[in-house]
């Protein structure tokens, strides 16, 4: 389906559309390329798939153009990605070498013509050696959680991030002192894609059928991959407690990712502690299951987000726009969302979660409260046009720097 | 009668200008995590940053309203356990500070009446830090422009609620007194003080931006609130703008 910039004016207030007009009348006939390192798979590119064609109708011309490197230059910069979570990975001269002389290629082949340019993540970091040549603004746009960098790798990437004119980040926590701007924009979900558009209740039905999920009691759902940091075995032991009390089903949803070896030890950890329990279900999706995630949100009573560290959560934002009263754990980005008592509840312990899942089962009324603001609040917070907004607010903000004020 | 029905189509001298101002979130990279590095970073963070915190609250929850008025205070409260002092800083009455410095002074003296008080701070747990954030103001014009008390009640009805907050509380600290856009157009323009006076006596910390907005307007047209005709009338000037 071809979505229209007009078509949000369904999901979002018409004065927040009229508003994000306004700011691109401002910007027309701007010239922006996006550049990443893939067109497909990852969450960067789903959401330029999803962005580019907006700012275009939205009067900007906006160009995505993705560098190009072979497989030694990708376990490179996976390497990077791992070592800038905090994992520990060993970096040589030789992949610093190796991560300049791809990135110098590209730069040839690229043409940078246009008014701003945003990097996406540390692939492409070094193209920022073209930016010289013109008088283009550079941003580079971060979506890796940086809180905790290898330090030795960060002071390298260091010397090309502070070339660029701004810097984006997902979190506060990801940012450091820094020369140079860096701005907070959230991340955000799309309405209309398939992991959250509405869906007919026999589409429900049918993920819930192909998955033997009954629908007799209430269904309590977290989707995460087989992950210790999103704590399997704590959500098993949170469905012991709340059993003693209440009769439900709980569901764990998650797939497992061919670059991370642990998410098969994790998962069968979890099935050997359940064993054959009939109401504990766990299901392993398959890459791309976005309208079963989707479903199964939407079949939930409650939706459970008990990580033990986590980005930003963004299943938590799906499940409140799905008006989904969310029991979460108080960790990352997922306070900024779940405002205990108001859009959610939040917990701290395996305890805790039981205790509040058992209040939202025992309370409809609450429930249905916190799953309504949950789905104002990501109405006006979290959305794909307030992601667009803050971008063409970065966008003007660049042409103004130096300027706390600017008054158009 | 009173006053404000009388006005209600009367023609201001100069017609009322809506803008709405949008903020780009930067991030300082400075954080704390007890008391007194809070304290200290505030003593010295750029003025726009106390401006974000102590305002961004009452420009985002269009749904409800917030249990905290801003966001040192949920800060204090949710992570270091200091409801007290959270109580406190949540009562520093934005209404009464037309400016950011005098606002950051009174935030300092209750900080550091309580530090004195109460020396031994709890510290946030790892990640949990606050971290200091400052704006970038981005302010335009919108097409909606009223020359009578009816068609600003029309335009308010149509604006976003940046614009609302915009006027309403930027005003403050733009005009340097303790009054707001729609008040001193309404005073200057129409001389109806009762109606200006009412405007500005609103008390923001429990409502939302939509409830505001609401209250504005029904005190804009008194007593024409549950009449019939007048909604229909009313209808027909939204549909023009």
């Amino acid at each position: 389906m071809k979505i229209n910039i007009n078509d949000y004016a369904q999901v979002t207030r018409r004065q927040n559309l009229d508003e994000l007009l306004l700011l691109a009348d401002r910007l027309q006939g701007k010239t922006v390329k996006m550049v990443n390192s893939t067109s497909v798979g990852g969450g960067v590119a789903e959401m330029l798939h999803r962005t580019v064609p907006l700012y275009n109708q939205l009067g900007l011309k906006v160009k995505w153009d993705v560098i190009k490197g072979g497989g030694d230059f990708f376990n490179i910069t996976k390497a990077f990605h791992n070592a800038l979570h905090g994992t520990k990975v060993e970096i040589t001269k030789e992949m610093f070498e190796d991560f300049q002389e791809t990135n110098a290629q590209n730069a040839k082949e690229l043409i940078f013509d246009e008014d701003i340019i945003v990097i996406h993540d540390p692939q492409p970091l070094p193209l920022i050696a073209r930016k010289k040549e013109g008088n283009a603004k550079w941003v580079w746009r971060c979506h890796i959680d940086t809180a905790n960098p290898d330090v030795m790798l960060w002071e390298y990437l260091k010397q090309f991030i502070v070339q660029y004119d701004a810097s984006i980040y997902s979190s506060p926590s990801f940012a450091k002192e820094l020369p140079i701007a860096q701005y907070l924009i959230y991340p955000a979900i799309d309405p209309f894609a398939d992991k959250n558009r509405n869906l007919s209740q026999s589409e429900i039905d049918a993920v819930l059928r192909k998955y033997e999920i009954p629908t007799d009691k209430p269904i309590i759902t977290q989707v995460s991959r087989f992950d210790y940091l999103k704590d399997p075995i704590g959500v098993y032991e949170a469905y012991k407690l709340v059993k003693q009390y209440a009769d439900c089903r709980f569901v764990y949803a998650g797939g497992t990712a061919s670059d991370d070896p642990e998410s098969n030890k994790v998962l069968a950890e979890l099935q050997e502690r359940v064993g054959h329990d009939p109401n504990f279900h766990i299901l392993l999706l398959p890459p791309f299951a976005d309208l079963e995630v989707n479903a199964l949100q939407r079949a939930s009573t409650i939706v459970l987000q008990k990580s033990l560290r986590e980005g930003f959560g963004l299943t938590v934002t799906e499940a409140l726009w799905k008006k989904k009263p969310v029991v979460a754990t108080a960790v990352g980005g997922i306070p900024l969302q779940v405002i205990h008592n108001l859009t959610g509840l939040l917990a701290h312990s395996v305890e805790g979660v039981a205790y509040q899942i058992r209040y939202l089962l025992n309370n409809p009324a609450a429930a249905e409260r916190m799953g309504q603001y949950g789905h104002e609040h990501v109405r006006e917070k979290f959305l794909i046009t307030r992601k667009i907004r803050n971008y063409l607010l970065m966008f003007i903000a660049l042409q103004h720097q130096g300027e706390s004020i600017i008054s158009l | 009668m009173e006053k404000s029905d009388n006005i209600s189509s009367m023609n201001a001298v100069v017609p009322f200008k809506f803008y709405t101002s949008s903020l780009l979130v930067e991030i300082t990279g400075r954080r704390a995590s007890d008391l007194p590095a809070f304290l200290a970073i505030l003593r010295e963070v750029d003025v726009s940053s106390v401006f974000y915190h102590v305002h961004h609250t009452f420009r985002e929850y269009s749904f409800a309203p917030g249990q905290y008025s801003n966001d040192f205070a949920r800060w204090v409260s949710e992570e270091l356990e200091e409801i007290g002092l959270g109580e406190k800083l949540s009562s520093v009455n934005i209404k009464e500070v037309t400016d950011l410095e005098t606002l950051r002074q009174t935030l300092i003296r209750i900080i550091e009446k309580h530090l004195a008080e109460h020396p031994d701070s709890r510290k946030a747990l790892p990640g949990r830090e606050f971290y200091f954030l400052r704006n970038t103001g981005i302010v335009i014009p919108t097409k909606y422009e009223s020359r009578t008390i009816e068609e600003f009640a029309a335009d308010l009805k149509l604006v976003g609620m940046r614009s609302i907050y915009y006027h309403f509380f930027d005003a403050r600290l733009r005009l340097g007194h303790k009054t707001n856009d729609f008040s001193n157009w309404i005073r200057s323009n129409f001389n109806d003080e009762a109606l200006a006076g009412k405007i500005e006596a609103l008390d923001p910390y429990f409502m939302t931006l939509d409830q505001m907005r609401d209250k504005i307007i029904s005190l804009c047209l008194p007593k024409r609130k549950t009449d019939n005709s007048f909604w229909k009338h009313f209808e027909k000037v939204l549909k023009i703008k």
